[in-house]
């Protein structure tokens, strides 16, 4: 469902992501964790559109990213680490401009966003302006509104950052739920427990470039660490890389 | 005050590491752009004023007394900008600018941050002020031939005239926000500012001072000048100000240095004042504009179906676009007093038409309706550009930090900023039109005049648009806090000149050719071959240009805004 093929990114002299290749399968949770400024959310956004790569290619359900960009953003659910929105419009109406957006039908529309507030625990404030929401507030409308138009990719950057535990909760049940429904879920996280309770496969970025990929037992075996939990494995595979 | 030069240091050296920005040379070619042009206003307002002052000189018995009044009403008009932008600029680094959670967190008083925030609003909007006052001092300096008293005397004087300002409008900022959100008092602020600047623009117009002209009327202005020479208000510093110039320039040494005396006791009294003041109230205020305002408007759930239907026949994202922009538009309140203000000079601008005395001028009537109405093109398209450098041009930049989201929707730039495009073009094109079909009538051209001007106003509108969303999309600024601020930049400028170069290119290819059909049918006789060819070839030109300038500048914005990513 997503294919990312010697990915590649540099800001001047600077080589953000190096060569990077992976897949993700149809109702895989894929998990991404890598130190501060390791290429995670640059690669994150290359999977959204929302960044160009200087080499290298994102296929989406087929689709490649570069050649019809429309047609594969409307396969994908971007979720960005900072929910930044138009404060100028109530929650409800950013579900419809979403709505709008992803060609969710008139019919379709009403039920499912009110279900989704309801679900997110937004519905009373629906028609308030955003910019009264808090910073969780904002995170789960953005979750929403990206569920909206049952995205066949779910691509979320940091998805548990300003949430409480009840709304964490309630997103792992989400993601979980949506990965068993076929939902290809790519996700980067610092919370490794997250990473650890939810993924299928977690992929290591360090300097740009993927260290290690497997699952949670994969990669203890690959650091040679079978007792110690994802923490350990991931400062004992990133500190194996760092320079001498 | 340890404290106070920390909190100072940020904006220091956000400033110098500006200069060793990766970018550094196209930013010394913006340095030099505005630098000349900078310098072009300040030689333009020092010719001017060099050349009244040296006509008042000639004028017998008056003029010394008008060249005082010039510089009297100067330095209220000063005053009155000082405050003016003191007052915005307060606002907004008091309570409003985004740094302020993190600088009160720190383990500084309430009061440095403060007495921080109050020079760094003190620079801000008073160096503008300062450096256009010099070309006008400079003058008086050499047209009175003043000594180094004069010059002294200016330098010293300006500081305290600046500091008073300031700190008036820091406390006034400072009283008002204990009580009212600090979001909502800008508003009050520019509204209340709009409004007296509307009722002295329209009673001023109303005074109709074209009658001025006619000798019938001329007694009264002799009465005007006795009312001249009027002491100002002995409580106002810009009369100290003016008090202490004038002395230096007439070699009254005592009469400068004792209100030079008084500004700068003002200052320091005021300066005190406002540090206790701030000291009780600064902090509450600060507070208070943490809380959300509620909306000035509550919601009404029924307009969804009016706005529905409306722009309906859209395709999803387009829709989506344009009602976001629409609703994000009308619900900012800082867009209000500036809609107010521009309907205002709108009307103004109709009603000089309909006092034009066409009918007193020795020229034909008929000739000079349609020179006016040829040259009312010109200033319509002139006041759309203005239009559009205030709304269309920051259009893009007014996404924000939210721009993410275009960028992860399923749709292209190119798309985007077309929705952009219509969602601007429709309204400016149905202004532009009322502006010259109403000016037309009130001029009451003729049926060539009238089609020919709203034939090229129509043509215009969307070169002047695209250029304003195109370059908007070249030049964007994401972070601003204020994006309408985004017209002062590099792109702003440069759209603004662009845009004037491209009416003055229309008016020119199209007044020719149009003078000759003019001419033809006055005198009775029709158009020469060569002249025909003239004719099609200049309108060719004017059709093309439109087109050019339509699809470049669209172009332009698509490729830079592709390649930010």
């Amino acid at each position: 469902m997503i294919e990312l093929t010697d990915l590649t990114k540099r800001y001047g002299k600077t080589l953000a992501v190096d060569r990077l290749s992976l897949s993700v399968a149809a109702g895989e949770i894929f998990g991404f964790i890598g130190p501060n400024g390791a290429g995670k959310t640059t690669t994150i956004r290359m999977m959204g559109g929302t960044l160009s790569p200087t080499a290298g290619a994102v296929v989406i359900d087929g689709i490649d990213m570069a050649a019809r960009p429309e047609e594969a953003k409307r396969r994908i659910g971007f979720i960005p680490d900072r929910p930044f929105l138009y404060e100028k419009l109530t929650g409800m109406e950013f579900m419809r401009f979403s709505a709008d957006l992803y060609g969710v039908g008139d019919g379709t529309f009403r039920p499912k966003a009110e279900d989704l507030l309801r679900t997110f625990g937004l519905f009373d404030w629906s028609h308030d302006l955003i910019e009264a929401y808090s910073h969780g507030m904002k995170q789960r409308l953005v979750i929403s509104a990206a569920l909206l138009h049952d995205p066949r990719v779910l691509v979320v950057d940091e998805p548990m950052v300003g949430l409480d535990p009840a709304a964490i909760k309630m997103v792992k049940d989400i993601l979980k739920d949506l990965a068993r429904r076929g939902t290809a879920v790519f996700m980067s996280t610092h919370t490794l427990s997250v990473a650890e309770d939810l993924c299928d496969r977690i992929g290591i970025i360090h300097r740009g470039a993927l260290i290690a990929l497997g699952t949670t037992r994969e990669l203890k075996r690959l650091a040679q660490a079978q007792q110690a939990d994802l923490e350990e494995v991931f400062l004992k595979l990133t500190e194996e890389q760092a320079p001498s | 005050m340890n404290g106070v030069l920390t909190l100072l240091k940020p904006r220091l050296w956000s400033f110098l590491n500006g200069n060793v920005a990766r970018d550094r040379e196209p930013r010394n070619i913006k340095w030099l752009l505005f630098g000349g042009i900078g310098f072009l206003f300040w030689a333009g307002i020092f010719t001017v004023f060099y050349r009244v002052l040296r006509y008042f000189q000639g004028v017998e018995g008056f003029g010394d007394i008008l060249a005082y009044k010039l510089l009297s009403m100067v330095l209220i008009t000063f005053f009155a900008l000082l405050m003016f932008s003191s007052i915005i600029a307060a606002l907004s680094k008091f309570y409003l600018s985004r740094d302020l959670v993190l600088v009160h967190a720190l383990p500084v008083s309430p009061a440095q941050i403060f007495l921080a925030r109050w020079i760094e609003s003190t620079i801000d909007s008073a160096w503008m002020v300062v450096v256009y006052s010099l070309p006008i001092f400079l003058s008086y300096g050499i047209v009175y031939r003043a000594g180094v008293l004069f010059y002294a005397t200016t330098l010293g004087a300006l500081l305290p005239f600046c500091l008073i300002g300031s700190a008036l409008s820091a406390i006034a900022v400072v009283l008002v926000a204990r009580f009212l959100p600090a979001g909502r008092i800008r508003t009050v602020f520019v509204f209340l500012s709009l409004v007296l600047f509307v009722i002295l623009l329209i009673a001023f117009r109303m005074m109709r001072p074209e009658q001025l002209t006619n000798p019938d009327t001329f007694a009264s202005v002799l009465l005007y000048f006795r009312s001249l020479e009027t002491p100002g208000s002995p409580w106002l510093p810009s009369t100290w100000i003016y008090d202490s110039l004038r002395g230096a320039l007439s070699g009254n040494r005592a009469g400068a240095l004792f209100n030079l005396a008084l500004l700068w006791s003002g200052a320091a009294a005021l300066g005190y004042l406002m540090t206790w003041i701030a000291g009780a109230a600064y902090f509450p205020g600060f507070s208070k504009a943490q809380t959300t305002a509620e909306r000035l408007l509550p919601s009404r759930q029924g307009r969804r179906a009016a706005s529905a239907w409306l722009l309906g026949f859209l395709s999803g994202p387009t829709r989506a676009f344009a009602v976001k922009e629409i609703k994000t538009f009308t619900r900012d309140q800082t867009q209000w007093p500036q809609i107010f203000l521009m309907i205002a000079l709108i009307v103004v601008y109709l009603y000089n038409f309909s006092v034009l005395p066409l009918d007193k001028t020795p020229i034909k009537t008929f000739y000079l309706q349609n020179l006016f109405s040829f040259l009312n093109m010109g200033l319509a398209a002139f006041v759309l550009t203005a239009l559009s450098a205030r709304f269309v041009f920051p259009a893009v930049s007014t996404e924000g930090v939210a721009f993410w989201i275009v960028r992860a929707a399923p749709v292209s730039i190119r798309s985007f900023l077309w929705v952009k495009f219509w969602v601007y073009f429709l309204p400016l094109a149905i202004l532009a039109e009322f502006l010259i079909v109403a000016t037309n009538l009130l001029l009451r051209v003729t049926d060539l005049m009238m089609i020919l001007s709203t034939a090229t106003v129509l043509l215009m509108v969307p070169g002047i648009v695209a250029m304003g969303v195109g370059l908007g999309a070249a030049y964007p600024d994401f972070q601003s806090e204020n994006p309408a601020q985004a017209v002062t930049s590099f792109g702003g400028l440069l759209f603004m000149i662009l845009c004037a170069g491209f009416i003055g290119f229309i008016v020119i290819l199209e007044a020719g050719p149009v003078y000759s059909v003019f001419m033809a049918s006055l005198n009775g006789r029709g158009l020469a071959l060569l002249q025909w060819v003239w004719l099609a070839i200049s309108f060719a030109l004017v059709i093309l240009l439109c087109v050019l300038a339509v699809v470049l500048p669209m172009r332009l914005g698509e490729r830079r805004l592709k390649a930010l990513a």
